[in-house]
């Protein structure tokens, strides 16, 4: 018991640190998910227009209404599970004051992941209950019915957990990764793009050719947002929903296997000149 | 003005010196760039799959837009990306004392100090597209069509610099705007589609608050149709040059609000 106390006592002061950066920072990060949110709004018009032209009212199975909350779910979904807490340990390696970091009596994915969820805890509050009350007034204005269901957001909830940890270790590779590169803008781009189009960011992966949407569906990266959206959007039976949860739980396993491999080869491998 | 070519030429050449020792830095963004257009079009070509046309604009119609909205999106990345550094980072350090003790305007200096050749995916993009769509369409075509495509493009880019300039020189104030920057810059992406799908605001807001709609979707739709010339070609010129007015004039009080951030 006391060394749960001592591992929250450690790492709470983090979280604390992390909201009150965000705080601190408060207007940019506003201006920043305003520009973000631009682009599920585009989208809206789009498929707007597309069911405009349409004669059938619905689009490979979706209806407009299913659609919308799509779009804005999994622009939901991405944001809070988006992760760069970790980014920075490429940034320390090159500059030596990972050193620092090694000597503290700390584990420095534990740091950063305390931090990120301080971080979280301000979002929540700021995004995603006012967005997710958003959606759900839209859908009860439009089909003119309570479409909430409790059981199905609860699963979307720790689905939603399970997908930010996975999104969390998978950063902390990059971040291993990226110091090999100079131009941090254009990989994180590049991954960014590839990761936002393969977890379904862009499109609903049951929109791409079935064979392509079913080893989509295995891959992590659907783990990482299309999962948690087709929960909540109740497309997935009982079943259906623990098979792809354990699916998320074993990729999450990989990647924090992976990550400690990474983070023991780089510590293996590290020279810090100088000071 | 001879003595500011003659500097840009020597400020483009230092930078392909840098360029040519991080080959691969650039290849990346490039590439990076490229892949995001490319899942656009993927959307885009997904739902011509399904209908035939987007009210009333063909497949090719929508990639002709969508590359258009590319050039001016280009060429302003490519030369005047620097601006972003000044919001984000060149104030906040007090980095801009530098370029005050230069003999050379501020803004131009900021402007030509770097350049973007990761913008070069985009261009490509945009050739790819233009060069899909373009003998696709019967477009009609006149001895004033291939100047008047410079005018536009010169305009347009006007459009995407000035808003840079005054929402970066914000920053001479409040140390840092890059988030302000990026906020309004995030909105050229309704240019990319046909402004008729948007709602009445947003059609407002595009075309007369931060007018992307002229970088793009007006211009593209007069040389798709040859209609209505005078609104859409004029109105880029319009937008353009009072948007860079302001620009200079927001820039040129902010430059004389600036204090030094200190070190």
């Amino acid at each position: 018991m006391s060394r749960v106390k001592r591992f929250f006592r450690t790492y709470t002061p983090f979280t604390r640190s992390g909201m009150q950066e965000l705080i601190a920072y408060r207007a940019n990060f506003i201006c920043f998910f305003l520009g973000e949110i631009i682009s599920a709004f585009i989208m809206y018009f789009v498929w707007k227009a597309v069911f405009l032209s349409s004669d059938s009212d619905t689009f490979m199975g979706f209806t407009m209404e299913d659609m919308t909350v799509y779009l804005f779910i999994v622009f939901l979904t991405g944001y809070m599970t988006y992760s760069d807490g970790a980014f920075a340990v490429g940034e320390e390696i090159i500059d030596g004051s990972i050193a620092i970091r090694m000597i503290r009596p700390c584990s420095f994915e534990m740091c950063f992941l305390f931090k990120e969820i301080g971080n979280r805890i301000i979002s929540i509050a700021l995004i995603f209950v006012p967005m997710v009350l958003g959606v759900e007034v839209y859908r009860y204005a439009v089909t003119g019915e309570v479409r909430f269901n409790l059981m199905y957001f609860g699963f979307y909830i720790v689905s939603t957990v399970i997908a930010y940890m996975i999104s969390f270790y998978f950063n902390v590779i990059y971040g291993f990764m990226a110091f090999f590169f100079k131009n941090l803008w254009g990989t994180s781009l590049i991954k960014e793009t590839v990761v936002g189009f393969l977890s379904g960011g862009t499109i609903p992966l049951a929109f791409l050719p079935a064979g392509l949407a079913t080893v989509l569906n295995f891959l992590p990266f659907a783990s990482l947002a299309y999962t948690p959206v087709m929960i909540y959007m109740g497309m997935y039976s009982i079943g259906e929903i623990f098979g792809y949860m354990a699916l998320q739980v074993f990729w999450l396993l990989v990647m924090m296997g992976l990550s400690k491999l990474v983070w023991h080869s780089a510590v293996k491998h590290l020279s810090i000149q100088g000071g | 003005m001879k003595r500011y070519f003659r500097l840009h030429r020597i400020f483009v050449v230092q930078y392909l010196k840098r360029l040519m020792e991080y080959k691969v830095d650039f290849l990346l963004g490039a590439i990076g760039l490229v892949i995001a257009q490319a899942i656009q079009i993927l959307f885009i070509g997904i739902i011509f799959s399904q209908i035939p046309k987007l009210q009333g604009w063909s497949f090719e119609e929508i990639l002709f837009i969508y590359g258009f909205s590319l050039i001016p999106k280009s060429v302003d990345h490519l030369f005047f990306d620097n601006l972003w550094m000044v919001g984000y980072r060149i104030i906040r350090k007090g980095e801009f004392d530098k370029y005050l003790t230069r003999p050379i305007n501020s803004l131009y200096h900021v402007l030509v100090e770097n350049f973007c050749v990761d913008a070069f995916g985009e261009m490509l993009t945009c050739i790819l597209l233009l060069g899909y769509a373009i003998p696709r369409l019967s477009l009609p075509f006149h001895w004033y069509t291939i100047p008047l495509l410079l005018v536009v493009v010169v305009f347009a880019t006007m459009i995407y610099t000035a808003l840079k300039i005054m929402t970066s020189a914000i920053s001479f104030w409040t140390k840092q705007s890059g988030h302000i920057t990026h906020m309004l810059y995030m909105t050229n992406d309704f240019s990319k589609y046909p402004v008729s799908i948007y709602n009445k605001a947003v059609q407002a807001i595009i075309t007369y608050v931060i007018p992307f709609a002229f970088t793009a979707y007006f211009p593209a739709s007069y040389f798709l149709t040859d209609s209505d010339p005078l609104f859409c070609i004029g109105g880029t010129v319009i937008a353009g040059t009072v948007l860079m007015t302001i620009a200079l004039f927001v820039w040129h009080r902010g430059v004389n609000a600036y204090e030094s951030a200190g070190s």
